[in-house]
């Protein structure tokens, strides 16, 4: 399995791909770092890393995975490079698993990431007027844990992203279900039935009743494992005409 | 083990109602040349993508070395290096970066790189991203990738694409000599005609998705009838009495011969005729069949319902 993953890192190698997994967690740091130097008023760390991980499930991550999967996808498609890759002696699935690994290990480099730079922000900005400077403490644990929940819960969302995006050579069907849901997340926050929306799931684990956060977490990492390993079944078993 | 480097079994493959290759039984002998010709949409691509276990046939079966590609698709992939119409090579990575992907995949020795690009003449450009490289360049690149690891079979979907007239002529010198150099099979699709007289020692032909012709070339050649080039001072006269004379003669004046016509013969008696009319032959050149004869002839084989 090791070989094939290396060859999906290769892959990344000077790609748009490369730009957005930086990119999208940058912006995120960069509107808070902006946004802390908006006014005179000093926010605990609790705020800035509040904001940043409502942000990256709210909107940032639903939107990151539906252009992370069609760009990835692209890679293959652009060059019409499934018959290569479909020729190897190589078992099919493998080459399907290892795209979905790649996947889901870039998405959770990119939550790290967007971590770490609202953690670079909130300095820069006690650097750059130290009365911006966040106060209170990190509690860095507690963030990680919940960045780490909202990871997990969108893993049903990427899978259907995954599939749709290496399904059809075209990224529109793909491009098109990621804007409506993530357009459907932010519209119904509010309304209870969003939890079922694997767009919000993610989200969900930042609501204050715990059973939405529970159900959120079970459904979207449970059917979503279950729907990851559907997709590679099924894209590896059809022929690509 | 079979005989045959590969083989097909009545191996068809229908798109919605059009059968694309209609119960193709092909038989390439190792160490062949094998030209597969055909017209554009002859199914010649649909046949290879098939062999290498791409496509599922509607019908029949494939196999590789002896390997079935429906039952031992991995098996019979680890005999072929392929060439194919869609490359797949990515453009934001350098040639050497993308051979390096087939070779890891493939579990191949790093030697396997600088060998195959300088088989195909590439060191100097390997380093270059494949999204600078001209057509050419890529088609050689896809050969290079295409002889990693020394396969038994080699197949490729028309590989002189995109070549200029060196590398077309490069090209029909390496994989004239593959064979006797390694031992390997070489199965080429092609429309360049004279290039695959050149080299090929087998063709197969194809049309509407059925093999009409399939043999050792010198022997399909041979049991074809000659054709003789005729010039005169007056070719609307010689034409007259080459007909009268009950001669098949076509739109340039040649003379089609049946199979079984000496054609020094018929050129002496054409030749005394015309004198004996007052006509001066300017040329009288007896011309023995080409593979592009074979080749419209073979449209003439088809069923009349096709
Ligand atoms: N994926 C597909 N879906 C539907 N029809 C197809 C598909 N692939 C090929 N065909 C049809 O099958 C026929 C054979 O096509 P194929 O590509 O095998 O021809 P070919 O001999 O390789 O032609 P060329 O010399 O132009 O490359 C064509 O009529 C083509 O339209
Ligand atoms: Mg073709």
């Amino acid at each position: 399995m090791f070989p094939i993953l290396r060859t999906e890192l290769t892959k990344l190698h000077r790609s748009l791909a490369l730009l957005l997994i930086l990119a999208a967690p940058t912006l995120v740091g960069l509107f808070l770092l902006l946004n802390g130097l908006r006014d005179g008023q000093q926010r605990p760390w609790e705020v800035w890393l509040g904001a940043s991980s409502g942000i990256w499930a709210f909107f940032m991550l639903p939107m990151s995975v539906t252009a992370l999967t069609a760009l990835l996808a692209q890679t293959e498609h652009a060059p019409r490079a499934w018959d290569q890759l479909r020729a190897l002696p190589i078992a099919r699935w493998r080459i399907y698993a290892a795209k979905a690994l790649v996947v889901l290990v870039v998405v959770a480099a990119m939550t790290a990431l967007c971590l770490m730079l609202t953690l670079a922000a909130g300095a820069l900005a006690g650097l750059i007027r130290p009365e911006n400077a966040p106060t209170g403490p990190l509690g860095l644990a507690t963030v990680a844990e919940s960045l780490g929940r909202i990871y997990l819960a969108s893993v049903l969302m990427i899978a259907i992203q995954f599939f749709l995006a290496l399904r059809f050579a075209s990224f529109v069907p793909g491009l098109v279900l990621g804007i409506a849901g993530t357009f459907f997340a932010v519209v119904a926050t509010g309304a209870e039935e969003g939890v079922f929306l694997p767009w919000q799931m993610p989200v969900n684990i930042l609501a204050s009743e715990p059973w939405r956060a529970q159900t959120a977490l079970g459904l979207g990492l449970g059917l979503g494992l279950l729907a990851l390993l559907a997709a590679i079944a099924v894209l590896s078993h059809r022929d690509v005409p | 083990m079979s005989e045959f480097a590969i083989e097909t079994r009545g191996l068809s493959r229908r798109f919605g109602r059009q059968l694309a290759v209609d119960a193709l039984d092909l038989h390439v002998s190792r160490r062949a040349v094998y030209g597969f010709l055909g017209p554009n949409g002859a199914g010649k691509s649909t046949t290879i993508r098939m062999l290498l276990g791409l496509l599922r046939p509607s019908d029949g079966q494939a196999l590789i070395q002896g390997l079935d590609v429906g039952r031992d698709r991995i098996g019979a992939a680890r005999q072929v290096g392929a060439l194919l119409e869609a490359h797949g090579f990515y453009g934001n990575l350098t040639g050497r970066e993308n051979l390096d992907l087939a070779r890891t995949l493939r579990g191949l020795d790093r030697h396997e790189l600088d060998r195959v690009l300088d088989l195909t003449d590439l060191r100097s450009s390997a380093d270059k991203r494949v999204s600078d490289y001209s057509l050419g360049m890529r088609q050689r690149l896809g050969l290079a990738r295409a002889l990693m690891g020394s396969p038994s079979v080699l197949i490729l979907d028309e590989p002189t694409n995109g070549l200029d007239p060196d590398g077309i002529a490069d090209m029909r010198r390496f994989l004239a000599e593959l064979p006797d150099r390694t031992g390997a099979t070489v199965f080429v699709s092609s429309h360049l005609l004279h290039e695959v007289e050149q080299i090929a020692t087998h063709v197969g032909i194809l049309h509407l998705g059925r093999l009409t012709v399939q043999g050792r070339l010198s022997d399909l050649l041979a049991g074809q009838p000659q054709d003789i080039e005729l010039a005169t001072s007056d070719d609307a006269q010689a034409r007259t009495l080459a007909l009268a004379a009950g001669y098949d003669v076509a739109d340039d004046l040649r003379l089609r011969l049946a199979p079984h016509d000496d054609a020094r013969r018929v050129a002496a008696e054409v030749n005394r005729a015309l004198i004996e009319a007052g006509l001066d032959v300017h040329r009288l050149a007896p011309r023995p069949r080409t593979l592009e004869a074979l080749y419209r002839q073979a449209r003439l084989n088809l069923p009349e319902a096709a």
